[in-house]
């Protein structure tokens, strides 16, 4: 599976969206990504790409698109 | 309270500021209960490096010494990639580092006050911060922190500590409410006059007037606690506060 595959499997089954809607999914577009969720996504992201990710990117982690900017910062390219 | 019956076998820790007081008697008791440890202290020393590997051989378990200065937010994060590395399912999270300061309201300096602060508070938020992130990915956890009754009581003295204290209380509290969907439970223990180092900041005629009362503690009956909450005796206990502190 390639590195977008994961975001993307990662991404569907956390907000329970289709692939067609990532593109422009934000933050608490749909019910699922709350702050719960979102915590739960980014420690999903983490373990699918053994990063650490800093505190400052996942406030900053605000958008599907914003998510692949961030993740470049760690050497994952999507 | 079952020191005696190993009720850590299969469970690893993480303790912070085990090298003496309290932390080191939790650090005992963890690994008489059977517990993998990663024993977080600031600096290598001879001294604390014997000690665990003597404490490791008696009981049989795997103690691994964190070295980091909680206050170094670089060094904070080098430790839990250490932890995180080592792919082992962190079960609990004891946050007990911290440093005592007594000082009356008014003669309280600002940088005593924030030096306290970043010890006994930001740091043990920050690195619960990034350990609950692995309890999370496994959908369990226990995280628990070490107080103290002057969070509660208003002590003379104690307006920095005891507010150190209260908010690393309050942590404790909504991490319990935030992440309990993610089965991780969190409490703390509130000690009274426990008899560590930390009890030559306050003055000696308090002291004195304590052990009359037989008020104080020893480290080993708080580190109890701190197994119980870590065992599986514990699990439906979240949220909460326990003191120990022998009686007003």
């Amino acid at each position: 599976m390639s590195n977008k595959e994961k975001y993307d499997q990662i991404f569907m089954s956390s907000f329970e969206v289709n692939e067609k809607d990532l593109p422009s999914l934000r933050y608490q577009d749909v019910d699922n990504w709350d702050s719960i969720g979102h915590v739960k996504m980014i420690a999903d992201l983490e373990e699918a790409f053994d990063i650490m990710i800093e505190m400052d990117d996942i406030l900053d982690f605000s958008s599907y698109t914003k998510g692949i900017s961030i993740l470049k910062k760690y050497g994952i390219g999507l | 309270m079952e020191s005696g019956s190993k009720s850590l076998i299969g469970k690893t820790a993480v303790i912070t500021g085990c090298n003496r007081g309290i932390g080191k008697a939790i650090l005992e008791s963890y690994a008489e209960n059977g517990a993998t440890i990663f024993a977080c202290v600031r600096k290598e020393t001879k001294e604390f490096s014997t000690f665990i590997e003597l404490l490791s051989e008696k009981n049989s378990v795997s103690i691994i010494p964190i070295y980091f200065d909680s206050r170094n937010l670089e060094e904070l994060k080098n430790a839990v990639k250490q932890i995180k590395n080592s792919k082992k399912k962190i079960d609990v999270l004891v946050n007990n580092s911290g440093i005592a300061y007594n000082a009356l309201f008014q003669m309280s300096s600002l940088d005593k006050l924030q030096e306290v602060f970043a010890i006994n508070f930001i740091a043990p938020f920050v690195f619960s911060q990034y350990i609950t992130k692995l309890m999370v990915r496994q959908k369990s956890g226990n995280i628990i922190t070490i107080s103290s009754t002057t969070a509660m009581d208003a002590d003379l003295g104690k307006s920095v500590y005891g507010a150190s204290k209260a908010a690393l209380i309050c942590m404790t509290q909504v991490i319990a409410s935030e992440l309990k969907e993610f089965g991780i439970r969190a409490n703390s223990i509130a000690p009274g006059l426990t008899n560590t180092d930390m009890l030559l900041c306050l003055p000696k005629k308090f002291i004195v007037n304590s052990i009359d009362k037989n008020k104080i503690a020893k480290p080993s009956e708080i580190a109890e606690k701190a197994v119980y909450l870590a065992s599986d005796a514990s699990l439906h206990i979240t949220g909460q506060v326990i003191r120990v502190e022998g009686g007003n």
